[in-house]
């Protein structure tokens, strides 16, 4: 893809004997919102390390705004914005304190950063608990903060690692609009999370991982005429939601059955 | 099938290989058994790196270490109770019991950071006695240096007094067991408390600053009280005179606190004794007995801590405040653009500068100031600074100056207590390391931040430690003076290249709310101190060739000459340390992030 926001070729990390991500290829368009899925250990936060240079692949390239990026590539990662999985949180200072630091850290000046810290904490609903150290948050005010941080430099390219896990129904809802806002605004987001409401709400465009390979890519419209195709004639009418493509896709064949052997369950 | 009340027919849905029982009962015992083969199995899983190899071999040498010390400790107490008892001095006894007393406490300060626990918090999950938790947590509490260097040590009275009074062998054991006992139940009840103090942020801050505070009142209270000392010392027959008139203007408070200490524990279990000598053993029985009941109360409140802990408080997080929904912020989408005072009234400014360099000090500045262990180690130079002058003004002879080298020895001092802060500069970073990585902020920055930090603290440390010892054992010469300085100037960049490569190679998390139970790296502490002493050495060479030279002022022109060459390598290491933190990165994030 000509001018893409994040390309990868054949992306591959192995650890030792066990190939965790390969061979993936994909490529996300400026303005796109980005749904990257798969089962638990598939290689999302692998590929999203390797993404974001917390992770040197053992092969292959990442190309992010069109130039290659690799874990020294400081004027590329101004661009990016990244809520890792660790999240990234310095636990003995305020979420005030945190904040400022990122955005120095991102070279901003100290009065946008300023400016931006109170606007962003105030948004997150966190400026009440300014006199808390981030270790005594909770988690999902953790995860409210680490978004926070990735966004206060305005990246042009966002990658979240599961940024709704442990955030409340409210702060959900402001948190898709401010990333549909983004979107709005040019902004790429790269999101993995196993919610696949938000996904299928959010997401123009999904990849699907499963054992290290990439087993779909494309529109959701794309994936859901590819399930569809291969399903009996009078199932094909019926619009199938991202559950259900999803389901099909990986292969949860079986693991119903399964469960109704463990009849020791009470 | 499972019917709805969750049983089978057949009883096969419950476990039922185990009856519940009590603290020894055989569930209890099947979790002892399997938390002592997880134990072992994780130091097998330990073993398989060559960093937990490195590991072992530095706990190896430090156990030798420790052994060696509990040896000496054990047999200067043997020796010393065995000359009491031959020759019936029981009224010193005490002191004997207090010094252990004294050390088994504070041993686990002392070493702190070479300590490695095991988080029973785990344990909470599971169907565990509370009486078996308050177990476990004493069991593994045996493995601390500090238990094992008293119970060392206790042996060492043991023999000295059966030796001395083989009548009274029994009771000696008794005695020492019951005390071993309770010290063991202080220890742990001591830190237990304390954990869960630094656990709360004004606690904490407030700790660290009485610590600070204390510290600094310590170190200027002595030259005040020494300055008569100092001034009189030439004349020895005062200074008996003034030991006498000090003795009686005292006795009545020495005999006051004498009284006192009777009925603590190190003065029952030394006065126990003494009855069984005079063959009271009634009344020796009582003091044992209340030694056990000041035991039952301490393990009483040991028992309070860990109930909370057992009932669920998480030792990670502290117990919040109610949040308040007054006033609460906005919930509508889109971000204002307000001003920014109130953020300035939350976040004082420290710093003018805004870019990373003064980003990462004006961040460590603050993560600082509320880590007491981090505060611990500055202060402590200062603490062994005192030590070691006072060591200098006593064993000077009278009528002589004080040993002409004592500032470079206080100062060497002044820098082993920053070992942890040089050699492990990112260890308390925990999941922040990651932003590291992430931002455009190259590694080189991070680390030029943090040692100009350390290396600025440091001075301040050593000007305080110099002039403190200046104020106790009087200026020294001037060309000591220079060659010191000059010293410190060839050692601090040394100190910092090597703490930089120890900091990406060999890290290990800082548990910021604890002073003890650290997750350290046993090989970061003993490699570290192996340069510490390179650089010491090096130093010392000099130093000995200037004064056998009696040309003292020729070690400044030759250290400033290896300074040269220490700030060329540092440099050298700063302009690798990206290329040294990305070749890493996975096992320091790893090892940074790893919850300890």
């Amino acid at each position: 893809m000509e001018n893409a926001a994040i390309q990868t070729h054949g992306l591959t990390r192995r650890f030792g004997a066990l190939t965790a991500v390969e061979d993936v290829t994909l490529s996300v368009a400026p303005g796109q919102f980005f749904g990257f899925l798969g089962p638990n250990g598939a290689g999302k936060s692998t590929t999203i390390k390797m993404l974001t240079g917390l992770l040197e692949p053992s092969a292959g390239t990442v190309e992010i705004l069109g130039r290659p990026f690799g874990a020294t590539a400081l004027d590329l990662k101004r661009q990016i914005g990244v809520v890792p999985e660790g999240m990234a949180l310095l636990g003995r200072l305020t979420a005030t304190e945190y904040l400022h630091f990122v955005g120095r850290m991102y070279g901003l000046d100290r009065q946008t950063t300023n400016q931006r810290t109170q606007e962003l904490l105030e948004f997150m609903q966190l400026a009440d608990e300014n006199k808390k150290l981030v270790t005594d948050f909770s988690h999902g005010m953790q995860k409210k903060l680490a978004l926070a941080a990735a966004v206060i430099h305005g990246p042009k390219v966002l990658f979240l690692d599961e940024p709704f896990e442990g955030v409340d129904a409210i702060a959900a809802g402001m948190l898709k609009t401010m990333l549909t806002g983004m979107i709005n605004r040019g902004a790429t987001i790269f999101l993995t999370t196993h919610v696949l409401e938000i996904v299928e709400r959010l997401c123009s465009h999904v990849a699907i991982i499963s054992h290290g390979r990439l087993v779909a890519n494309g529109s959701l419209e794309e994936l859901r005429a590819g399930v569809a195709s291969t399903l009996p004639g009078a199932e094909q009418e019926q619009r199938l939601t991202l559950e259900e493509i999803f389901l099909a896709i990986v292969g949860a064949g079986g693991q119903q059955e399964q469960a109704q052997e463990l009849t020791w369950l009470t | 099938m499972v019917d709805l009340a969750g049983t089978r027919p057949d009883g096969a849905g419950q476990p039922q290989a185990f009856e519940i029982g009590g603290v020894f009962g055989s569930l209890a015992r099947a979790q002892y058994g399997a938390m002592f083969t997880l134990r072992w199995e994780m130091f097998r899983s330990g073993l398989r790196s060559i960093h937990g190899i490195l590991d072992l071999g530095a706990t190896g040498i430090a156990w030798m270490i420790y052994a060696f010390l509990g040896l000496l400790l054990g047999a200067g107490l043997g020796i010393a109770s065995y000359y009491l008892v031959s020759e019936a001095q029981w009224r010193y006894l005490p002191i004997l019991f207090w010094v252990l007393c004294f050390l088994w406490q504070m041993i686990p300060v002392m070493l702190a950071s070479y300590q490695e626990q095991f988080d029973l918090g785990i344990l909470l999950r599971f169907p565990v006695h509370f009486e078996s938790y308050y177990l476990l947590y004493l069991v593994f509490g045996l493995l601390d240096v500090s238990t094992v260097l008293g119970a060392v040590s206790c042996l060492g009275i043991w023999i000295g007094v059966a030796v001395a009074n083989p009548g009274l062998l029994l009771w000696t054991t008794l005695a020492l067991a019951v005390f071993a006992a309770f010290n063991v139940l202080l220890v742990r009840a001591i830190f237990a408390w304390i954990e869960r103090w630094l656990r709360q942020r004004k606690t904490r801050e407030i700790l660290g600053a009485v610590f600070m505070v204390a510290l600094l009142s310590l170190q200027l209270m002595n030259p005040a009280i020494y300055q008569k000392r100092h001034a009189g010392r030439s004349h020895s027959q005062q200074q008996a005179e003034q030991f006498e008139a000090a003795k009686e203007r005292y006795k009545p408070y020495l005999k006051q606190a004498n009284a006192v200490q009777k009925w603590l524990p190190p003065g029952l279990a030394a006065q126990s004794l003494r009855e069984a000598v005079e063959q009271q053993p009634a009344a020796g029985l009582g003091l044992l007995g209340v030694l056990c009941l000041y035991g039952v109360l301490v393990g009483g409140v040991l028992a309070i801590r860990l109930k909370s802990e057992f009932r669920g408080e998480s030792l990670s997080v502290a117990p919040g405040r109610s949040k308040s929904v007054a006033g609460s912020s906005k919930t509508s989408a889109g971000l204002s653009l307000s001003g920014g005072e109130s953020l300035e009234r939350g976040g004082a400014r420290m710093l003018a500068g805004s870019g990373p360099i003064a980003a990462v000090i004006e961040k460590d500045v603050r993560a600082l100031m509320r880590t007491l262990p981090l505060l611990y180690a500055i202060g402590a130079p200062l603490l062994l600074v005192l030590v070691f002058s006072s060591v200098f003004l006593k064993n000077g002879p009278v009528q002589t100056p004080v040993f002409p080298l004592a500032l470079p020895i206080c100062m060497v001092y002044a820098q082993l207590g920053f070992t942890q802060i040089f050699f492990n500069n990112l260890g308390a970073e925990g999941a922040g390391i990651q932003l590291y990585f992430l931002s455009p902020t190259p590694i080189r920055t991070v680390l030029l931040a943090k040692n100009l930090l350390h290396a600025t603290l440091f001075a301040v440390v050593a000007i305080v430690a110099a002039v403190l010892a200046a104020l106790r054992l009087g200026i020294p010469d001037g060309a000591v003076i220079a060659a010191t300085g000059a010293w410190l100037v060839f050692s601090l960049p040394c100190n910092l290249a090597a703490g930089n490569i120890f900091s990406l190679k060999m890290p290990y998390r800082v548990n910021p709310g604890r002073i003890s139970r650290q997750r350290g790296s046993q090989a970061n502490a003993l490699l570290s101190l192996l340069v510490q002493l390179g650089v010491l050495a090096a130093g010392a060479s000099v130093f000995a060739l200037c004064w056998f030279l009696e040309r003292m002022w020729l070690a400044v022109p030759i250290f400033l000459l290896l300074a040269v060459g220490a700030v060329y390598v540092w440099r050298r290491v700063l302009d690798n340390s990206d290329a040294i933190a990305y070749e890493r990165r996975d096992a320091l994030m790893a090892t940074l992030m790893k919850e300890s």
